[in-house]
């Protein structure tokens, strides 16, 4: 197919106005209807298989939607299935219709992370015994890169308790108040696994991701509340095994 | 001084700290079992995650139900307590 007829079939693909791209023959309208429906019925249901907690949340009906108008202002950018979703939390934020359900994209950036991790690369993680071996002196200026799977989401709107009532790992209940929840999004084995985390955390793993130092995260997270507990983040990290890779070469961050 | 600048101050203790909460938790894990066990014989065709034998590749290839040299993965512990119409899981190939 030249560029010209590609063009004008991914056209009529998107069309909702039922044309047909041009070059078909015979009864084109009808053949090609059911073709265009095939496409946008693939591409709701990896959305549905992908963001289970959300189509819990709005029900079938309010997905199917939403997942239409998605495809529509924003179709995949990329033959694989797996990144259909990747740009879907962002897009739920700004639609209208969904800003009644103010939790609603930070659940979908959650399932995103999760999609990710699930199909991130299996790197080689750090134990214990790669961390025992650093001296104290170059703990300042540690820099540690974290797993290619894990994920940090923040929200403002109680997203991790909504996920786990969603998903069934929590007897759902009425939240009175929305407070600030931080979550880590990770694969240690086989399935992806997502965790509360404390306050402070999120901005110290944050850092850690960005290349900073291992003071200059810590320094953030001291910044972003008081309570930040810089042995129980260690902890994490290294007990969780969220690290891949240590340098201690100074560079600016 | 900071509060901030007091943390980082106190990194070296934190970070002796972080090591001995992890090291208490991994020994209290029964040194570090594996998770989950490679389980022949229990796999419906072509649902193996791997080692079919001759004739396959991998995942996904297995020709026979219950192919003993097909294995799945499954929680630590649990294979030879799986009941096939071919008898029990196998933790080796047969």
């Amino acid at each position: 197919m030249d560029g010209h007829r590609t063009e004008s079939f991914v056209r009529a693909l998107k069309d909702t106005g039922d044309r047909p791209p041009v070059g078909l023959v015979g009864p084109s309208d009808r053949r090609f209807a059911v073709h265009r429906n095939t496409v946008a019925i693939g591409l709701i249901t990896a959305l549905e298989v992908q963001f289970p907690a959300v189509l819990d949340l709005v029900g079938s009906e309010f997905f199917r939607a939403t997942a239409r108008a998605f495809l529509e202002a924003s179709p995949p950018a990329s033959p694989r299935l797996t990144t259909v979703g990747e740009r879907f939390p962002e897009f739920l934020a700004g639609f209208e219709p969904a800003l009644q359900f103010p939790y609603l994209a930070d659940v979908a950036r959650i399932e995103a992370a999760r999609v990710r991790a699930y199909h991130a690369a299996d790197t080689p993680r750090l134990g214990i015994e790669t961390f025992s071996s650093v001296a104290a002196d170059a703990l300042e200026d540690l820099r540690i890169e974290l797993h290619p799977a894990v994920a940090i989401v923040r929200s403002a709107h109680s997203a991790f308790t909504v996920f786990r009532m969603a998903t069934g790992g929590l007897a759902p209940a009425t939240i009175s108040q929305w407070h600030a929840e931080d979550c880590l999004i990770d694969r240690p084995e086989f399935d992806p696994i997502v965790q509360l985390l404390a306050p402070g955390m999120a901005v110290f793993l944050h850092a850690l991701q960005h290349g900073a130092t291992l003071a200059t995260a810590t320094v953030a997270a001291s910044e972003s509340t008081a309570s930040f507990d810089l042995s129980e983040a260690l902890a994490i990290v290294i007990g969780g095994r969220l690290a891949i890779h240590l340098s201690t070469a100074q560079r600016d961050p | 001084m900071s509060s901030s600048n007091l943390a980082v101050l106190a990194l070296a203790s934190s970070f002796a700290a972080a090591l001995g909460f992890v090291s208490e938790a991994n020994a209290g894990r029964a040194a570090a079992q594996p998770t989950m066990d490679k389980c022949y014989g229990i796999s419906l065709a072509g649902q193996n995650d791997c080692a079919a034998g001759p004739g396959t590749t991998c995942a996904g290839s297995s020709k026979l139900d219950y192919d003993t040299r097909a294995w799945k993965y499954v929680p630590a512990g649990t294979c030879e307590t799986i009941a096939t119409p071919n008898g029990k899981g196998l933790l080796k190939e047969a």
